[in-house]
Formats: structure tokens, sequence, C-alpha cells
């Protein structure tokens, strides 16, 4: 009875299967009828689903043991993490620890490294323990995702971090010195040789103070040109530096490639440079900033850049070059064009010869040709300058035309085909158009308020096509209420056939995401275990590393060194007896070899919480000031003895024996 | 078979050649040769394979047995091993694979020296030593298997029965499903035995044809002498 309704069923799925195929073959016909079995159309009537359901359901679902085709990598918003997304299935695949401690990654729970990671985040004298995550951005070679490294910003704090994707772990988080938060970042030059964050709302560089008075004087924006160092995986701080930029409120930037690489794109809002006072009777920003027709886009030649910064143009503010406003104007570093007013993205076509830049404001979206752009620089032909000495470029001769998308286009990514799918916050949809001649040729609802908008590999050189995803800020109606606070959306799109196809919804409840890079699976090369030792830090052995017999604890006058192992299912040792005010210096090594066979370490009370996953190895420092017993345990259900997996840590009173 | 009794070989001598007596003495050198560089060239390839299959090792666990050492997932093994307080199995045959290279060594001159310089009745001496190599290697493994299924720490963990863990084929260990084969090295053992055994009835056919058969001893001395040494006269 059950083996033929499940035969039934997958006699059903086959049918469906090649209903789908046909249908795909055939173009942009509405799905033929499915010849579906009786069992599977008596499912289908039971739950309600449609034929276009069943089909979706078909495209997305993983059977247990498949493997997805691709990964995303989104930004996990408030969280502070960013989380790495299976596609088709959208399932989450992990949260990735990086401005935020994560107990699970026993990131920030006193691990030395993970705690300096964090550490290096600092911005003042109060530890930040979340972030604004807005952009995640891939690393590149030629202008395509290499897989290896993936860095991401924080607006709120003004900070980029650098994720290995060697082993998913974040390794350096750079707070910015110069600038009070940021949004146009962290995007890479084709090759990574720079990690771009541009400022957000504008302040004093330096972040000193002065009064609101002085925003024109005073107040400034900035392009920072993070300098990535590929064989250290690392951001490289004195090598880094950053071109002055006029109080605009800069938005979203982008790379140019390929025939415009060594050009960067940033747009802006709030040339207008108004600052609110409502109490004073003054318009808000948002009415104040609205009030010019056009922004202005800003591009910046950067290769030009980094050789006045190398000629010792720049001066140095907190320890970083800046290519002062006036040189960055005169020595034809920037250059300023009209833009509809308050656009949103700024987004260069795969083939690098074109910038499309959403309306928000206007129902456009504008396509700036680059050629068109080289040529009024090289010819000087400037329509005016702006207040500050900075040539403005004719807007009509820069562009190749707009689209007319719909109302408050923001973001665009691309596909192979010459199509590009713009995000369409308020009428709420995504638009296909084409590049060819700017003509919409498709649109589909999103489940609401889409902002940003990802694609395939969307991004470089080579998109691959086949999904993109809508990301929604809303979701109203779309998931079980759990309260107030509504889950986020992400909405599968295939985008193979002519006419779009929502796939799946996946709810995220983490944070609100923002921008998000999908990027082919095999790309990816991340290890599946540490080699025994290893400080994921250094990615060398830690000198600290310990074998198995060599476990010892050691003493220095009020200094305790413990070297310890761990393997299923006892730490070695599992006894340890300090004396209250001891400074304690574990030193664990994870002695598994074997996949997946992590260990998690905690002395409680102390908010000391450790991952240790196969090979890791691991060092804690802290002061025992509480006297009394703590049991240690570890805290990840590793096998069967799990539980015994556990020893004292004892604190005896000061003076006692 | 050759019923030649050995003190009357010249009465029913075959009807072979000379030359071709000759030329079957170097095969006989030649097999004796090339079984002893099978037996060398297993030192250096692997002779045992266990799988070790559990839900938690879809892939299975492999342990790859050579003369010289043990390898594959080791590691792994002996810290699954230590929950029912099994030794560490790279403790097992310490001795054996030490002196591996010297006992092949050793079996293979002595492989040669058999074929070519005992006597008739000695001459299976040459497939028994042979044999000698993959026999012992199969019981010597079976012996360590013994000892490390019945040498269960009293105080470990898990408490079991003490077992001998299979040699070949597939056997249940706790929640593991073990299976055992042979590898290319014992493979190259056996075919040097195979080698070793057509050795043998060459050796027989050419001592049923030997001119001094009546003088034969535990040391054959035409064999290491010159090409037609123990040869009858030349027939009419």
């Amino acid at each position: 009875m059950k083996v033929k309704l499940i035969s039934a069923l997958i006699g059903g799925a086959a049918i469906v299967v090649a209903a789908v195929y046909g249908c795909s073959k055939a173009g942009p016909t509405p799905p033929a009828s499915v010849g579906a079995s009786t069992s599977v159309k008596d499912l289908m009537a039971k739950r309600g689903l449609s034929e276009a359901d069943v089909e979706a359901a078909l495209r997305t679902y993983m059977p247990t043991g498949k493997l997805d085709d691709y990964m995303i990598f989104a930004s996990g918003g408030q969280s502070g993490q960013v989380l790495a997304i299976g596609v088709p299935s959208m399932r989450l695949l992990k949260v990735i620890g990086v401005f935020t401690p994560e107990p699970w990654q026993g990131y920030g729970y006193g691990g030395n490294d993970g705690n300096e990671v964090l550490a290096q985040g600092k911005q003042g004298t109060h530890a930040l323990t979340w972030a604004d995550v807005h952009h995640p951005n891939l690393s590149e070679t030629k202008g395509d995702y290499d897989g290896k490294f993936l860095f991401v910003n924080d607006k709120a704090n003004a900070r980029v971090a650098v994720i290995d994707l060697e082993d998913f772990m974040t390794k350096q988080i750079v707070a910015n010195p110069l600038v009070a938060s940021d949004h146009g970042g962290a995007f890479v030059t084709p090759n990574t040789d720079y990690v771009i964050e541009t400022s957000q709302y504008p302040a004093p560089l330096g972040r000193e103070y002065a009064p609101l008075s002085e925003y024109k004087d005073k107040y400034r924006g900035l392009a920072m040109f993070w300098k990535f160092d590929r064989t250290k995986g690392r951001i490289d701080k004195d090598a880094s530096w950053a071109v002055e930029l006029p109080p605009y409120t800069q938005d979203l930037a982008d790379a140019g490639k390929l025939v415009s690489d060594g050009y960067v794109f940033i747009n802006s809002f709030n040339t207008e440079m108004a600052i609110g006072g409502t109490l004073d009777g003054k318009p808000p920003i948002e009415s104040g900033a609205s009030q010019n027709d056009m922004d202005y886009l800003h591009v910046i030649d950067w290769k030009k850049a980094e050789a006045l910064i190398a000629a010792g143009k720049g001066t140095v503010i907190k320890g970083i070059r800046v290519l002062p406003l006036a040189v960055a104007g005169s020595e034809g570093v920037l250059h300023l064009i009209g833009e509809s007013k308050s656009p949103h993205g700024v987004d260069v076509t795969p083939d690098g010869t074109e910038i499309v830049v959403g309306g928000k404001l206007d129902t456009h979206a504008t396509v700036f040709s680059f050629a068109k752009i080289k040529a009024l620089i090289d010819e000087k032909r400037y329509e005016s300058r702006d207040a500050y000495g900075i040539p403005v470029l004719p807007f009509k001769d820069s562009i190749r035309g707009q689209a007319e998308i719909g109302l408050g286009p923001l973001h665009t990514v691309f596909d192979d085909k010459g199509f590009a799918y713009t995000s369409v916050f308020i009428d709420s949809v995504v638009a296909k158009w084409s590049l060819k001649d700017l003509k919409v040729v498709d649109k589909t609802p999103a489940h609401y308020n889409i902002g940003h908008i990802l694609a395939a590999e969307g991004d470089t050189v080579s998109p691959d096509g086949h999904y993109v995803v809508a990301m929604n800020k809303m979701s109203l109606d779309r998931f079980a209420n759990v309260g107030p606070l509504f889950p986020q959306n992400f909405q599968l799109i295939d985008i193979d056939g002519e006419r779009m196809r929502l796939l799946a919804d996946m709810p995220i409840g983490i944070g609100e995401p923002h921008y998000s890079q999908m990027i082919k699976m095999d790309k990816l090369k991340p290890i599946k275990i540490y080699k025994v030792g290893t400080n994921p830090y250094t990615g060398k052995r830690d000198p600290f590393a310990t074998v198995g017999g060599k476990e010892r604890i050691e003493r220095k006058g009020d200094v305790v060194d413990v070297y310890m192992t761990a393997i299923r299912s006892h730490f070695t040792p599992d006894q340890i007896v300090v004396e209250e005010g001891d400074t304690v210096n574990l030193h664990i090594t994870s002695l598994e070899q074997s996949e997946d066979q992590t260990h998690g370490f905690t002395i409680n009370m102390y908010n000391i919480d450790l991952s240790l996953e196969p090979g890791k190895h691991e060092n804690v420092t802290f002061k025992a000031d509480m006297p009394g017993v703590y049991p240690m345990y570890c805290t990840e259900f590793c096998s069967a003895l799990h539980l015994e997996m556990a020893g004292y840590f004892l604190v005896r009173p000061k003076g006692t024996k | 078979m050759d019923k030649v009794s050995e003190d009357k070989p010249h009465r029913s001598l075959p009807l072979v050649s000379v030359e071709r007596r000759i030329k079957e003495r170097w095969i006989v050198v030649l097999l004796a040769v090339a079984a002893a560089a099978l037996y060398a060239f297993s030192l250096t390839v692997p002779w045992w394979h266990f799988t070790l299959f559990a839900p938690q090792y879809p892939k299975g666990l492999n342990l790859v047995i050579s003369l010289t050492g043990i390898s594959g997932d080791v590691h792994e093994v002996n810290m699954l091993n230590h929950y029912i307080g099994m030794g560490h199995i790279d403790d097992a045959a310490i001795f054996e694979r030490q002196m591996a290279a010297y006992g092949v060594g050793a079996l293979g001159v002595g492989a040669i020296l058999v074929a070519l310089a005992v006597g008739k009745k000695l001459s299976p001496l040459m497939v028994l030593l042979g044999l000698s190599f993959p026999v012992g290697f199969l019981a010597d493994s079976v012996y360590w298997l013994y000892r490390f299924g019945h040498d269960l720490d009293p105080k470990a963990p898990l408490r079991m029965k003490v077992f001998t863990p299979q040699m070949f084929g597939e056997g249940v260990i706790g929640q593991f499903r073990t299976i055992a084969t042979p590898e290319l090295g014992f493979f190259l053992a056996l075919a040097g035995v195979v080698c070793l055994g057509v050795a043998l009835v060459l050796r027989r056919r050419i001592c049923g044809s030997c001119g001094r058969a009546p003088q034969c001893r535990a040391v054959c001395t035409s064999l290491l002498i010159g090409p037609r040494a123990g040869l009858p006269k030349a027939a009419p």
C-alpha cells in the first residue's frame, strides 16, 4: 500500500519534471498542463498547491545528502554577522561571527584571538558588540569571484571585516579612524588590490568635534582605500589611504572593471547639505535633502590618486594618508556628474562599459557611459564646478539613456544574457530590462518592499544567470506571526526562462540584511579540519600547542600555564587547582582529526566558551578572581560519553592550602 | 608423472633435447628471481585493507596494512578503540614490521638458493619457503587481531566481550560493520608462490633426467655447475 503510493508519487513527480523541462524549452508560454498522477493531484488539492507551486518545489527541494549549487553570503544586518545560505534550497548553512561575539563559534568568549579580532574593532572607549552589517563582497581575481575572502562593512561604526573563506572565520576588523559612519563598502577592485569603504553621514575627518554650523567647512565625506595583502590575508593599514570628499552624503559605490578598471563610482544624496533642525522650525533632513533635482555621482580615478599619495600629496590624519579635496579636484582625481536626486544603487555592468544608477525618487535607472565620461574628463568639458571647486561633467553627455523602471528603482544586478534586474522598492517588484534597448521586459512582485537584489555572480565580469534573490524589507503576511518584529524575506527567483518565476521564500530572523552575493559552490574550497595545533588566526601551529602525553600544568609565581588536550571524551588534565588571584593561561589543543568532531569548552561563571574544531588550538587568559568550584566541560555533544567529558577547575581562596 | 627411479635415471629419460633442458634450468633461475622480486615489491604496497562503516562514518574508516606499517585513519580508530580499552593499533607487530625488510631479503635469497642448490628431495622446500611468507603474514595478523580483541582494559568506559576482529570478509564490532580484504601485496606474494611452484615442477623434471641422480644429496651440484653438468652422455 505504502510502496504503491510512493511509486505513484515518484511517477507523478517524473511527469511533472518532464512537463517542466518541456515548458522551459518552449519558452515564455505558461506551464503546460501537468499530467500529474491522481495521488500527486490529491496532494496538490489537499495542500492547495498550484502546478507552479509544484514546479517551484521540484526546482528547490533538496533531498537529504544533495548539495546546493550556489552559496549566498548575506549581510546579517544589525546582528553584526554574515549568513551563509545554500541555493536553490535557501537553507541557512551558517551564521558567521563577524562584529558580534558568537558563542557557538567561541568567538569573543575568552579565546585570545577571537577576542583580539573583536577588540580591533573598538572605535573609542566602548566595546562595540553589534554592527549594522551592510555589504558583503567576495574577493575577486580579474573581476571574477575567486572564493578566497569575504569583506563586509559596518555602517554604524565605520568598520570593515575580513573573513577568510578557508575556514569561514573572521580574521581581521579594521576600524576607520577618520569617519563617523560608512556605507559604500566593502567593495573590491577587480583584483582585490583595495577594499573600498566610503563614508555615509559627513563628519569632521578624524572624528574631531565641530558644531553643525560649521558643516560646510569642517564636515567631510571620504573614500577609503584599504590595501589588501592577499598573501597575508589581511588589510595592510599602513599601505591604505583615502580621498577626501565634499560633505554630500555619499552612498553606494562600485569599482570599475575591464575598460573602467582604475575608477570608482560613488553616488550621493543631500548635495543640499541639509542638517535638519526641526526644533528650530527648519525642515527635517528628509525634505531638506530632497530639494535639488540632481545629486552627484562621484567618479574617482583611483590609480591617479594612488600615484599622488605615493608622491607624498596626502595629508596624514589619524595615521592615514588622505588626499585633500582640493588636490583631488585640481589633479583630476575627482569628477562629479549630476544624477537623478536621491539615487541609490550604482552598479557597473559586467563588461565594465556602463554604470547603472537607480533613481529611488525617480522612476528611471540611468545608464552612464564610461567612454563618454572618460572623453569628457579628457577634454575637460565641465558643465560647472561645485561649491568646493570640483569639476561637474554635463549629465546629458555622460549617459547613454534612461530605462523607465517604475517607482523607486534601487539596485541593479546582471545575468549572462544582457539583461539587468533592478529592485523597485515602492512598486515592490523586480524589473527585468534589456541593456540593449533599455526596455523593461518583465516584472515580478516581491513580498514586500524589496531593497537589495542579488544575482548568481551578478556583479562580476561573467554573471551566471539562473537565479536572482529579492531581499525584502517586509514580509507582512508571508510567515507565521512571531510578534511585532517580523522576519525579513529573501525570495529566490528563477531567471532562466523569459519570464521570472518566484521559487521560494526564506525568512531571515536575525537582522535586516542589506546586500548579499552569490558564488558558485565549486569556487569555494574550505578546509574540513585543522592540522593538529593550528591557531586559526595565524594559520600556523601555535607555539603553545600540546601533543598527547605532554599535557602539564606549569606555575611561575602567580601565573599558571595549563597545557591541555581535548579528544573524545576527555580533557587532559581534568583537574586544575589555582589560587585566587592567579593569572591562568589555558592552552587547549584538539587532537581530533575526524571531520565534524568538534568539542566545546567552558569554565562556567567565567564567561569562557570555546569551540574546538578538529585540530584547533585556543589560548585563554583570565584572572581567577572568584574562589570556588567550577565544572569545566565539553559544550558540544561530541560522543556517547560527552557528558562525561568534564573536569574541575578549582580556585582556592587566597592563603588556604 | 615421472616414474624414473633415482638410481636408474638413464633408462627412461624423457625424449627432450639437451637444449631444452638447459633452457628450463634458466627458467628455474628466472622464476626464483621473479619470486624474490615480487616479494620485494610487495614490501612497498598494501597487503590488507580494513574498512569500518558506521552511521557517523558514511565514507568509512580505512586501515591499510602493509608489511612495514599501518596507515589510514589510525588516529581515529585508536580514539574509538580507547572507549573499549583496546590498545593503539600502531603498537601492533612492531617487531615484525621492523624485521620485514630483512625477512623479505632473506626469503628472496633463500628462494633463489633453494631453487638452485638443494637436491631433489629437498626441492619442495622452495614452495614451502614461499608459502611461509603469505601464510606467516596471515597467522601473525590473526594473532594480533586476537590479542587486541582480548587484551581489553577492564577499566575502559565501555566493557565488551572479548572478540577477534574478522581477518577476511564482513564482520560486526559494536556499531561498526567491518570489511577486510587482501590487497595487492598479498596477491604479489601469492604470485611469488606460484612462480616457485612452477619452478619446482621444472626442477623436478630436470632432476628426473639428471645423470647424477644416484649422487643426489641435500645439496645439488648439477644445477650450480656448467650447463651440461649432470646430463647423460649425448644420446645416439
